[in-house]
């Protein structure tokens, strides 16, 4: 083997075992995870909603979230942000006393397709369950949005300028959010803004707990009440139940 | 007889003036994309309930036209049908713009532009196909690049080898857009069919695409091309149409005959705009008139019908790329199956979408980028050919043509 031969040998394995690397840690890094404690990454957050309790007409949830969390609010419906939002069903069949409203928010499903789908790892599930998206990565794809079953994901579409809760920073334009669960809160011991404002007016339709612990709350009120989540048939393994649904 | 490739002479008026009107259309498409990412993409047709409006339609439009025009240059390095050598260079050249077209599409519509650029190579996610598809579109525009090279050299030998893998490629490539729809959970997109349907689709609207850019180039450079040339590939078109619509057929059969999907077969067939796009734009305009037009015999003969109805297959696919995205966001999701939902602070329900001026002339702008460098590819390279026949027997004293004396 002659010098030119060895030169392109040698550059061209470079080349090659460079490229290989770069692919490995790519292809093996995994989502990024909150720096949750060892303790923190046994736990499961979910919730309950109990619409039997919840009153049809009351906003306070939806009110408290948007004012923890800064979620924009734009008076034109198309681009309005909502991390939770109340719906009514109306049966089609005409069955009787079927009407109802439902909270809908992000299920935080244990197998999120958000998550799966996002090209840059910002949307991602933390080791406790909860799926959340990181405002600085996010490119804006809305592929997100497109793979969400539960049509569950909004986008900022304009920027906005209100910022009730100078503790938290209000996201940009160009991204794409949904319920954090308030992780914030959660990761200082305190109830989600929503679960705290229902429990304010004495309703407590709204729980928040660990379902990894068989001793919590909503274990407990899981295990001893029908509870439905919304199309579990996906297979996304939703967190969010529901009692009367 | 050995085929001679040229570079265009590009001195004309109508030259400098078709680089200059394309190059407005990018300068203005560019500034547009620019307000649009400073103000934010509500200055777009698009909402929280259709977050993916008509770049994206355009995008997977460019893709499909991508990899349909890189099978006339496959005719010739796979299928070594040698009569369609003249237009392996500029069928390759075309691909990779069109490629190029269907990345740039999908840059200018993020929401963070800026990000793009950066974090899907720094933070990849090996299971999204956001992530698999744009290294597909990559490698496949780097083997068009080195196809290209190959040709332009006269590195004939290394023709079969590269448009074969091109081809496979351009396989992978559609079949991963097709999937971006395809695998997902909405009642309306969820289809194992979609990534074959997408690359049948790509197939009639690249060969279309190519027999309109081969007969308007060689009539504008005053070059001959054999009309027999341009028939076959209309025969190919309309082979193409004929599986085109087997999918459509099987895709809403199935969609009508299963009761779970009955309801949103029915809202993409008779409720809404898209339905008109659907029947009028790609059914009725954009299959059955030109199959008519390829079938029978005198203007399946005839070099400017099959134009025309290469021109109604370009428009009928972009509608079938059309109703892939927008109905299967327009319905409603399917939360509460057998329930209706009523939105009380937001939109729920059947939506709709209008495309807006902005988006228009971000579509414009594309177009005018690649024109501008397909032009210019044409006057910088040797792609185009002096002229394209195909080589008969000499001894066949009926259909000879070169004017050379029978021995």
């Amino acid at each position: 083997m002659d010098r030119r031969d060895f030169l392109k040998t040698a550059g061209g394995g470079l080349l090659l075992g460079g490229s290989c690397a770069y692919a490995f840690r790519l292809l093996t890094a995994s989502g990024t995870a909150t720096p949750a404690t060892a303790a923190a990454s046994k736990r499961r957050w979910g919730m309950l909603i109990d619409l039997n309790k919840c009153r049809p007409d009351c906003t306070v949830c939806l009110e408290a979230c948007r004012e923890e969390n800064n979620v924009a609010h734009h008076t034109d419906e198309r681009w309005d942000v909502h991390w939770i939002r109340k719906v009514a069903l109306h049966d089609t069949s005409g069955r009787p006393g079927v009407d109802k409203r439902v909270l809908l928010l992000c299920n935080h499903c244990d197998e999120p397709p958000c998550a799966q789908v996002c090209p840059v790892q910002a949307t991602y599930k933390r080791d406790d369950g909860i799926v959340i998206v990181d405002p600085h990565r996010c490119i804006g794809c809305r592929y997100c949005m497109i793979a969400c079953p539960y049509d569950a994901r909004v986008f900022d579409f304009k920027e906005s300028d209100d910022w009730p809760n100078k503790d938290l920073p209000k996201r940009s334009h160009g991204v794409a959010e949904a319920c954090t669960l308030c992780a914030h809160r959660l990761d200082r011991s305190e109830k989600p803004a929503c679960v705290e404002a229902c429990d304010k007016i004495n309703v407590g339709a709204l729980l928040v707990g660990d379902l990894n612990d068989p001793d919590s709350e909503i274990s407990r009120v899981i295990s001893s009440n029908s509870v439905k989540r919304i199309r579990e048939d996906l297979g996304t393994k939703p967190k969010v139940c529901y009692i009367g649904l | 007889m050995e085929t001679r490739f040229e570079k265009i002479d590009g001195t004309s008026a109508q030259y400098y003036l078709a680089l200059s009107v394309l190059a407005a259309l990018a300068v203005a498409g560019f500034a547009c994309t620019l307000w649009v990412s400073q103000q934010g993409l509500w200055r777009t047709g698009m909402n929280n309930r259709v977050p993916w409006g008509v770049q994206i339609v355009m995008a997977i439009y460019y893709i499909g036209l991508s990899a349909g025009s890189l099978v006339i240059s496959g005719l010739y390095g796979v299928f070594g049908k040698v009569e369609y050598k003249p237009f392996a260079r500029i069928a390759v050249y075309a691909a990779m713009l069109l490629l190029i077209a269907g990345l740039l599409s999908i840059a200018t519509d993020q929401g963070r532009i800026d990000r793009f650029f950066v974090q899907p190579f720094v933070h990849l996610n090996p299971r999204s196909l956001f992530s698999i598809n744009p290294a597909l579109y990559v490698g496949y525009i780097l083997i068009c690049m080195v196809y290209l090279w190959a040709l332009l050299t006269e590195r004939s030998w290394l023709a079969p080898g590269l448009a074969t893998l091109a081809l496979a490629w351009a396989v992978g490539v559609h079949s991963g857009t097709g999937a971006i729809f395809g695998f997902n959970a909405r009642m309306l997109y969820e289809s194992p069919l979609l990534p074959a349907s997408f690359v049948v689709a790509a197939m009639a609207s690249g060969t279309a695409l190519m027999i309109v850019l081969i007969v308007a180039l060689f009539k504008l450079t005053k070059r001959h091309v054999d009309d027999d040339l341009v028939l076959w590939l209309g025969r190919f078109l309309r082979a193409c149409l004929l599986v085109v619509l087997y999918f459509m057929v099987a895709e809403n059969a199935f969609r009508l005959y299963v009761v779970q999907g009955r309801e949103a077969g029915l809202y993409y067939l008779f409720e809404g705009f898209h339905s008109t796009v659907f029947w009028g734009g790609l059914i009725f305009l954009g299959c059955c008139v030109p199959l008519l037009i390829l079938f029978n015999r005198r203007t399946g003969g005839s070099v400017r019908w099959v134009v025309f109805a290469s021109v109604l297959v370009i428009g009928g696919v972009l509608c079938e790329r059309y109703v892939i995205v927008l109905p299967g966001l327009t319905y409603s999701p399917d939360l509460f199956p057998g329930m209706q939902v009523v939105g009380l602070r937001s939109q729920e329900g059947i939506t709709s979408y209008s495309i807006s001026v902005v988006e228009v002339f971000q579509v414009l702008g594309v177009l005018g980028t690649i024109g501008f460098l397909f032009l210019w590819g044409l006057k910088a390279f040797r792609l185009m050919p002096t002229e394209a026949r195909i080589d008969r027997p000499q001894a066949n004293f009926g259909r000879g043509f070169s004017g050379q004396a029978a021995r």
